[in-house]
């Protein structure tokens, strides 16, 4: 087994290097311009044919005979290493849905699509004063004869400029509480009544979109799994998520070699290398520990993910753990940066990633479930407390 | 162990040795030394887990001490020199529980070793000199004067500065994973004690209502709570690792043994710290008890002169400092 994952991922390893599609920066998902969004979309599809996407696919859907959970975390790791664009928002959290969710019909019209690279999704779920409390969501779905007709504004909505479908969350029973009364649809972009507004970040970059529902009509072909079941649907898909947070083991480790590059590279005011100083040694030293212990967390989750005998609250520790020191090492960059007058050959573009790593780093602690909704479902899960 | 309670902290028992021979039979003493040597192999991780326990249960021997001393004499004796039966017999003595053994480093002058732990107690005591990694074995207490530090910090355990009569330490060489074990043991002394805390803390704040409700249900307290368990499990991990490492004889076993080390000692005084405010004025009583894990807590780190030296070690490996 040992000796077939690591078969595995050299030829994942040596693929990603020969055909693998850049990633402009961490976590910059749409394509710049119409050449790097055909060449992503080449890119997706590449990685399916090559049964590295969607290898867990039922066989007749194209998954492969031989797939083992460890694949995925595999490729992950391996776009990760090898600087490459990888997918999530844009294709994965969709098939997964589909999958589980999707009608023959569905699955028939769409899973091709996207295996094709001609699909890019989006995820219409947050709303202005729906964010990490989703339950809380008004965007209202009408009956309309067969169908509905949809009105609402929905933010947040990562990829969603590009896409060409979208994952919608929409109340079709109002009466009823919170989670009960939600439906999910899938829905083409392009329908009348969608408008997509992209949202400048203060990372520079437009990832995220807020889309306009007026009055858009859609059908029961389009109903994703049961009608008011839509809640359903919104948890398995973040599960689906949860082989994943392995990869955050190798993006650990990534980022803190950088954080050592930098200190080799930075140059304070005496004109000494920060890495002469022992205090600057101990703050790495620091960091080193603190990232090896998010790295055995993960580990330790992904093991037992594998064993199907993940605890309830597995996810939102390795979640909370992994974000947030993520942000303490981009803290701990900052203060360098700050520190040093000039840097060596090299070190500014090094300066530079973690400048902009600095800002992103806040979308991981406040997307998919806040930090403070981590702690809570820590504390409630784990710890056995009431709910605040 | 005494215990205030089904619920309470345990209290310290400065009569642990009174049923040290039960712990003895459990085979705590020989988790570090091979069979061939009347020892059980090394099981490091087995001998984490144990110092974990003791600490738990603020447990007032020198388990850290007397496990790093049995696989420095199990080391020496296996090299089989006649001089070396002297390890060999000191090492027989504390297999049995009859003698303990305390663990110390050495100053610059060579003939003292500042707060050597339980060696008011020891009848044997294994010494280091940091500076060149040689150590010493004392296997007769006239060989020795200890003074118990006064108005100890930590009162769960003693401390002595020890004087030595050079002459009369007998060389066991060198042997690195003494050392590692030491601080290994430490770190684990005071995991088992923030993990016990912890758990306290939590059980705590769910019993105790304040406001209408348990003020576990407090954001404020539960997501510190939540904070602190996470931390803690990385500490946990860590230390685990590092037994694994160790008892494999890994190549990475140093690297492994400082970071756990450096993880234990630079955060478990301050996540005490904090489970002692969320359990508020009830924990700043002697009785309640927070406080001796608190003490202990810090009192390994000093003894193994941590969080610096270990963070001093981990940039050292990762050849930082060149």
């Amino acid at each position: 087994m040992t000796a077939d994952v690591e078969t595995f991922r050299a030829e994942v390893r040596a693929f990603v290097a020969d055909h693998g599609h850049p990633m402009a920066g961490e976590g910059v998902r749409v394509p710049r311009d119409p050449t790097d969004e055909a060449a992503t979309r080449a890119w997706l599809a590449a990685l399916y044919d090559a049964g590295y996407l969607g290898g867990g696919w039922p066989v007749e859907r194209g998954g492969r005979t031989d797939h083992h959970p460890m694949h995925d975390l595999i490729v992950m790791e391996e776009l990760i290493v090898g600087d490459a664009y990888r997918p999530l928002d844009q294709v994965m959290l969709a098939s997964h849905a589909l999958l589980s969710f999707g009608s023959d019909a569905q699955q028939d019209d769409l899973l091709p699509r996207i295996r094709s690279g001609e699909h890019i999704w989006c995820q219409l779920f947050s709303e202005p004063d729906a964010g990490s409390d989703l339950a809380s969501l008004r965007t209202r779905a009408e009956p309309d004869g067969d169908g509905w007709r949809v009105t609402g504004q929905k933010i947040w909505s990562t990829d969603a400029q590009w896409a060409d479908m979208g994952t919608l969350l929409a109340r079709t029973d109002p009466t009823v509480d919170r989670h009960a009364g939600i439906t999910a649809f899938v829905i083409p972009m392009d329908l009348p009544g969608i408008e997509v507004r992209p949202i400048r970040e203060m990372t520079g970059y437009e990832e995220f979109c807020e889309v306009f529902l007026d009055d858009v009509r859609v059908g029961p072909e389009h109903v994703l799994g049961e009608v008011d079941g839509g809640w359903r649907v919104i948890t398995a898909g973040l599960a689906s998520e949860r082989a994943f947070v392995g990869a955050n083991a190798i993006q650990l480790q990534r980022l803190f070699d950088d954080l050592v590059a930098l200190a080799r590279l930075a140059r304070l005011p005496d004109g000494t290398r920060a890495m002469e100083h022992e205090d600057v040694r101990a703050t790495l030293a620091d960091a080193l520990v603190r990232v090896e212990e998010v790295k055995l967390i993960v580990r330790d989750t992904v093991d037992r993910i594998l064993e199907d005998a993940e605890h309830p609250s597995d996810g939102p520790v390795a979640k909370l753990a992994y974000t947030e020191l993520d942000v303490a090492l981009t803290e701990a960059a900052l203060e360098l940066i700050a520190s040093s007058v000039s840097f060596d050959e090299g070190g500014a573009e090094v300066a530079a990633r973690w400048h902009h790593n600095f800002l992103w780093s806040r979308a991981l602690t406040i997307s998919g479930g806040a930090s403070e909704i981590m702690r809570g479902l820590v504390g409630r899960q784990l710890l056995g407390l009431p709910r605040a | 162990m005494k215990s205030g309670g089904v619920d309470a902290l345990p209290v310290p028992d400065p009569e642990w040795r009174a049923g040290w021979s039960s712990l003895v039979e459990l085979g705590l003493t020989g988790l570090c030394v091979p069979e061939a040597l009347g020892g059980l192999g090394l099981q490091v991780e087995v001998a984490v887990g144990a110092a974990t326990e003791l600490g738990a249960a603020l447990h007032g021997s020198p388990y850290a001490g007397l496990v790093a001393s049995t696989r420095a004499l199990a080391a020496a004796s296996e090299q089989g020199s006649p001089g070396n039966a002297r390890a060999t017999d000191s090492l027989g003595a504390i297999l049995s529980g009859e003698r303990i053994c305390a663990y110390g480093r050495l100053d610059p002058t060579g003939s003292t070793a500042r707060s050597v732990d339980g060696a008011a107690v020891a009848e044997a005591l294994v010494l280091e000199d940091p500076a060149t990694g040689a150590l010493f074995l004392l296997d007769d207490p006239t060989a020795w004067s200890s003074t118990e530090v006064a108005a100890p910090f930590d009162v769960t355990r003693s401390s002595s500065d020890v004087t030595i009569d050079a002459a009369a330490g007998h060389s066991l060489g060198t042997d690195p994973t003494a050392g590692l074990l030491f601080g290994l043991l430490l770190a684990a002394d005071a995991l088992g004690g923030t993990e016990r805390v912890l758990a306290r803390t939590v059980a705590y704040a769910g019993d105790r209502v304040a406001f209408g409700k348990q003020i576990g249900g407090f954001q404020a307290v539960q997501h510190r709570l939540a904070d602190h368990a996470v931390r803690v499990r990385g500490m946990s991990l860590l230390v685990r690792e590092a037994g694994r490492s160790l008892a494999a004889g890994a190549p990475d076993a140093a690297r492994r043994v400082a970071l756990a080390e450096a993880s234990v000692s630079g955060a478990a005084t301050h996540i005490l710290h904090d489970l002692l405010q969320l359990t508020g004025a009830i924990g700043f009583t002697w009785e309640y008890g927070l406080h001796f894990f608190q003490r202990r807590a810090h009192h390994d780190a000093r003894l193994a002169a941590n969080p610096r030296q270990a963070l001093q070690a981990v940039a050292a490996i990762e050849g930082w400092d060149r």
